[in-house]
């Protein structure tokens, strides 16, 4: 859907990107990981344009954006910052309506469109609608920013440390209802972030990034395994990346069948992250899996899959 | 909407006092026993604050059509370049006193309302040409990036975005135009344009206190109303952008 060939760019005398070629899949959720400073931003800001790369070229759908009129390009590409950016003279409902407006849709396509969007990122629109941004909290205006650009039902959607400002509770909300929306409408997603944990928690594909360069690409317990370059060693322990490795494994498939009596149960889709905490609150060596058939985790089991023991 | 009230008592005892100048010679005789006619009856008062507010407004109307453009250019990416010299430009014109403006005037543009008019847009470009572009420039960034993201084009994003959250200090600019430039209008007189400050010359050249007092006078009140005309159109514009604060 997404392909960078050969992105390089300069700001005067820094060089922002060096020859930064990968491709994101039509559907995935591809997140962009490194330091500050490592490129990643200004190569998801060269998909919608707003950088103009030195040299390279970024492909969308198989056209080369440099190609097409930077508004309309634009308009059809959702774009989620940090700081938000809410119109602050404008309700929330106007602020969604914004690019539907641009592309002239009449009123009671764009009030229907304000609605379900509104529930889909979970705001109830009665209360909402008609408030302006100065009165939302900043997890309230990140679920009006993502609604607004996913006001026109855009197919690729650029998100820029959409959560990074946001407290961890309201962090995993966010998430939560990303990964909702990712999983109901197979939108292509590119997300820059710092967080090692965030990019587990949602990402299919993981690029990281290293001063301008990409230092690897592809599944997430590929690029963050054991054997994860040093750039992801440098940004996170080992020890702190293995217990976020858990994270993306489900703990059903490290189960043993069988009972084990007095153990505390698992819910059902848990993961093994969720299983080691169990085990840690109650001072357990395994775990029993909600489920029909009897199943647990043991900790030697959880062990073996995270691969970081013996 | 109390204020609004009160705003509009305050115009109608403006006016009845306007009606009642000449008429009150009892008045004006007591307060200026040597004047022998102590109250202004060669023109009619309203003559004269139409043609002041009329020469005053359009002032800040001309003043507004160059320093509004002109603030918007210093604040785009290209024409930041320019923002210095503007200044410059637009600051020296305020430092030149009115009175000396007018006498320069004088003998490119004659007698009558044109020198004070040069006057006045010169005066009043400043103000307005300063809020225009602190209130550009006070537009969050992180509203411009979203609308630039969004697909907004440039004109889109000055009229949608930056426009209406630099309104504010556009109109505290504007407010501060308007009075100086009511105020200022008065100088005119010197030149022979027709306003409130005609009868203050008069008063000056036939030595007759009582109508310098009288011009003086309606001078002020007019500034003082428009005055607080503007500040309560600029709370109305603001309220909204005052839900944010509650």
């Amino acid at each position: 859907m997404i392909r960078f060939e050969g992105i390089s760019h300069r700001y005067g005398s820094v060089q922002a990107l060096r020859e930064v070629s990968f491709g994101v899949p039509q559907g995935s959720l591809c997140v962009l990981l490194g330091e500050s400073g490592s490129g990643k931003s200004t190569l998801l800001r060269t998909v919608n344009r707003l950088v103009e790369p030195s040299a390279g070229r970024v492909l969308l759908g198989g056209r080369d954006v440099a190609g097409t009129d930077p508004q309309a390009l634009r308009r059809g590409i959702g774009y989620v910052i940090q700081s938000v950016g809410l119109f602050p003279h404008r309700s929330v409902g106007e602020n969604i309506a914004t690019v539907p407006r641009l592309l002239g849709w009449d009123a009671r396509r764009i009030a229907l469109r304000v609605e379900e969007l509104l529930e889909m990122v979970g705001l109830d629109p009665g209360t909402y609608r008609d408030r302006l941004p100065g009165t939302l909290s900043g997890g309230q205006a990140q679920r009006v920013g993502l609604a607004r650009a996913l006001a026109a039902n855009p197919p690729v959607l650029l998100m820029d440390e959409p959560f990074s400002a946001l407290d961890p509770g309201t962090r995993r909300g966010l998430q939560a209802a990303l990964r909702r929306i990712h999983a109901g409408s197979g939108k292509t997603i590119l997300m820059v972030t710092h967080d090692v944990e965030e990019a587990l928690a949602l990402a299919d594909r993981i690029a990281v990034m290293d001063d301008g360069r990409l230092a690897v690409e592809g599944p997430p317990l590929e690029v963050l395994g054991r054997h994860a370059p040093a750039t992801v060693r440098r940004m996170v322990r080992a020890e702190v990346l293995a217990f976020h490795r858990l994270a993306a494994l489900r703990a059903a498939d490290s189960a043993l069948p069988g009972p084990a009596p007095g153990a505390p149960v698992l819910p059902e889709g848990a993961t093994l992250r969720d299983a080691l905490l169990l085990m840690l609150g109650h001072g357990a060596d395994r775990v029993a899996l909600m489920g029909e058939a009897p199943r647990h985790v043991t900790l030697a089991a959880l062990l073996a899959a995270s691969g970081s023991g013996g | 909407m109390r204020r609004a009230a009160w705003l509009g008592a305050e115009i109608l005892a403006f006016l009845a006092a306007l009606w009642a100048a000449p008429r009150a010679e009892r008045l004006w005789s007591a307060l200026f026993p040597e004047v022998s006619r102590p109250t202004y009856q060669q023109e009619s008062w309203f003559t004269l604050l139409g043609s002041h507010l009329a020469l005053s407004l359009l002032a800040v109307l001309i003043a507004a059509a160059l320093a509004v453009p002109a603030g918007i250019l210093a604040t785009r990416r290209r024409g930041r370049r320019f923002r210095p010299v503007l200044d410059a430009v637009f600051a020296l014109a305020q430092s030149l006193p009115p009175v000396a403006a007018v006498a320069v005037a004088l003998p490119l543009l004659g007698f009558g309302a044109a020198p004070t008019l040069l006057a006045l847009v010169l005066y009043a470009a400043l103000p307005l040409l300063r809020a225009t572009a602190s209130g550009l420039e006070a537009v969050p960034a992180d509203a411009l990036e979203a609308a630039r993201g969004l697909g907004l084009s440039p004109f889109q994003r000055l009229a949608q975005v930056e426009l209406p959250l630099a309104r504010p200090v556009l109109l505290s600019g504007l407010r501060v135009a308007v009075t100086l430039s009511v105020a200022t209008t008065a100088v005119g007189a010197i030149a022979g344009a027709r306003c409130l400050g005609t009868p203050i010359i008069s008063g000056l050249a036939n030595a007759n206190p009582a109508y310098v007092l009288q011009g003086a006078l309606f001078t002020a009140w007019l500034a003082l109303l428009l005055d607080r005309a503007l500040g309560l159109l600029a709370a109305e514009g603001g309220s909204r952008m005052g839900e944010l604060v509650a």
